[in-house]
């Protein structure tokens, strides 16, 4: 369980700081996004305003170039009337797209009534002026005068439309970068408050399976078995835990004398880690050991273990691979029963590794029986017992070791059981650079053929 | 009896004159010059007052319909101011309410001409120098 949540940890950690990121990153491109848009419609406006001033400067000029000709009938002014005139159409039509873009229909409705009391002003006061007939000069004077008092009210009009479309742009833009702003500030704390906190659970549970860790260290390094000598035979043994940051597993073995020439030898494999299943190897060794005291048929001693076993652990999930035989140091025969256990194997004293066969299921699954298998060995013949840390040991690219990669291992190290487990270990840790997924446990037996003196004593 | 009442009436009529010119920063005797805005300086100058306010808040109809009962004064003429009514003049097409300010021509082919012009239309004349 502190497993799972300790993997779960550094995960969502990790997504608060991908939120968190993707939350500023976002909300700055949004800003950006909504003030490039402001920024664009305000520049209409401008241009619109610009454009508008524009219009006017025209509209004087052309009534100058109107009070001119009338004042010296040059035809130049006549001339220079018109091409202001076509101007301002010109920069009036420009002036009206731009405002139909910006969506600003009110200040397009004040601008058609401008050009529209432009239009009644060449007809009504410029033409007749620039034709030179004998219009009332006076009339014409004071209607020029009462168009450009209305032509100023619709270019007051105008302006004013503009300037508040340009405040409120104004304002919107301010109001968006306020909102976007106060929301990322808002989510970066609340997720840099729950990455504080996370990250503190992890701390505490960091902790918590350190201390797990050292107390199932104690309770295997006590269970474990001490070598007992044996006749004829040489005993080694290795064990690896599983890289750090994970949890210890329930690797057993044992080599327990049940008779001046026979010796109980077996490995075990208990199903999940920690603590529970530390104390679960003590159950295995001593129950087996008691077994063996009574039965000396590997294949009936696991079918007694077996049933203890459903009737004493009561967890569904928890079950075990046990290879458990029983050796006669003066025969040499080995007699042997395998529950779901597979790496077993036989090393001959020319080299040549062979798998030993499994002969049950594994443990506390169901009931079944388990054949007994027998073996004659020969002198300097080794038996060699891991855990699944040896098959399952996986390379760098992930690739497992499996059966054939654990033979051709115990085939090319060292024929001396001290060294053979020590070798296998230390290529097992180096196959996966210095980290083991799970934990390893190796035992190693070579017997050597009785001399005739050992017999007859 | 009829003395009081005229008295009472003329007291009134003098306290309404009073109330209206009161924000009125000219005042009856003063010199001014006429000048509409930089881009039309010429001057409408009307035969009454509230013509004058229809002029300025009318439709550009009403606004054709009056110009009869207007002369345009050219700018730079000159004229003395004889009366104001405050804040007379008020239409949405002015920023603030102006001043009707009745005025007599003193210079020009209008010369002698009596009439009515928006305040912001006259400027003070420049004091002539000792």
């Amino acid at each position: 369980m502190i497993q799972l949540r300790r993997r779960s940890v550094p995960f969502v950690l990790t997504a608060f700081l991908v939120i968190a990121v993707v939350v500023a990153v976002q909300g700055a491109f949004a800003t950006r996004a909504q003030l490039a848009g402001t920024f664009a419609r305000q520049s209409e406006i401008v241009h619109a305003q610009l454009s508008l001033e524009e219009m006017r400067r025209l509209q004087i000029n052309a009534e100058s170039a109107v009070r001119g000709f009338s004042l010296t009938h040059d035809p130049f002014y006549r001339q220079q009337y018109a091409t202001i005139e076509a101007e301002f159409d010109s920069k009036a039509a420009s002036v009206r797209a731009t405002m139909m873009g910006a969506g600003l229909i009110g200040a397009v409705r004040s601008l058609d009534d401008y050009i529209s009391l432009q239009r009644n002003w060449r007809r009504k006061v410029a033409e007749p002026m620039l034709a030179d007939g004998g219009t009332d000069a006076v009339t014409l004077d004071k209607s020029n005068k009462a168009f450009t008092d209305v032509e100023n009210r619709s270019v007051q009009l105008i302006r004013a439309t503009l300037a508040d479309a340009n405040d409120r742009l104004a304002r919107t833009a301010q109001e968006q970068v306020n909102a976007n702003a106060y929301t990322r500030a808002f989510w970066l704390i609340v997720l840099g408050l729950l990455a504080i906190l996370f990250n503190g659970f992890r701390s505490r549970l960091v902790t918590e399976l350190e201390e797990e860790r050292t107390t199932t260290e104690t309770l295997q390094k006590a269970f474990r078995s001490e070598h007992v000598p044996l006749p004829n035979c040489e005993v080694g043994s290795a064990y690896l835990a599983a890289s750090s940051h994970l949890a210890v597993g329930g690797d057993v073995f044992d080599v327990y004398r049940l008779s001046d020439t026979l010796a109980l030898v077996f490995i075990a494999d208990v199903s999940g880690k920690g603590v529970d299943a530390a104390v679960l190897t003590a159950f295995i060794k001593f129950t087996i050991r008691g077994i063996a005291l009574r039965r000396r048929d590997p294949g009936a001693m696991l079918a007694e273990f077996n049933t203890a076993f459903a009737q004493t652990v009561e967890n569904p999930y928890l079950f075990v691979s046990m290879f458990v035989a029983v050796l006669d140091t003066e025969t040499l025969q080995l007699r042997y029963a395998s529950a779901g256990h597979d790496s077993a194997f036989l090393r001959r004293s020319s080299g040549m590794t062979e798998q030993l066969a499994v002969t049950g299921p594994v443990l506390g699954v169901m009931e079944e029986p388990f054949e007994t298998k027998t073996l004659h060995l020969e002198d300097l013949d080794s038996l060699v017992l891991a855990t699944d840390g040896l098959t399952e040991a996986r390379d760098p690219s992930g690739v497992q070791l499996q059966e054939a990669g654990a033979i051709r291992l115990i085939q090319t190290s060292s024929p001396q059981p001290q060294l053979l487990a020590d070798e296998l270990v230390a290529r097992v840790r180096a196959l996966g650079g210095n980290r083991l997924r799970d934990d390893l446990a190796v035992l190693a037996i070579r017997v050597h053929e009785p001399e005739a003196g050992d017999a007859l004593a | 009896m009829r003395l009081r009442s005229l008295a009472a009436l003329l007291v009134l009529f003098l306290a309404a004159f009073a109330w209206a010119s009161a924000d009125c920063s000219i005042h009856q005797g003063d010199k001014v010059v006429l000048y509409g805005t930089s881009d039309d300086p010429d001057v409408f100058i009307w035969d009454s007052r509230f013509r004058l306010r229809d002029y300025e808040g009318g439709s550009f109809d009403q606004m054709n319909a009056l110009l009869p009962h207007a002369v345009l004064a050219r700018p730079g003429t000159r004229a003395v101011v004889e009366s104001c009514v405050s804040n007379f003049v008020q239409s949405k097409y002015l920023s603030t309410p102006d001043n009707a300010v009745g005025i007599r021509i003193v210079g020009g082919p209008l010369h002698g001409q009596r009439g009515w012009v928006l305040g912001s239309s006259l400027r003070g004349m420049p004091k002539a120098p000792r």
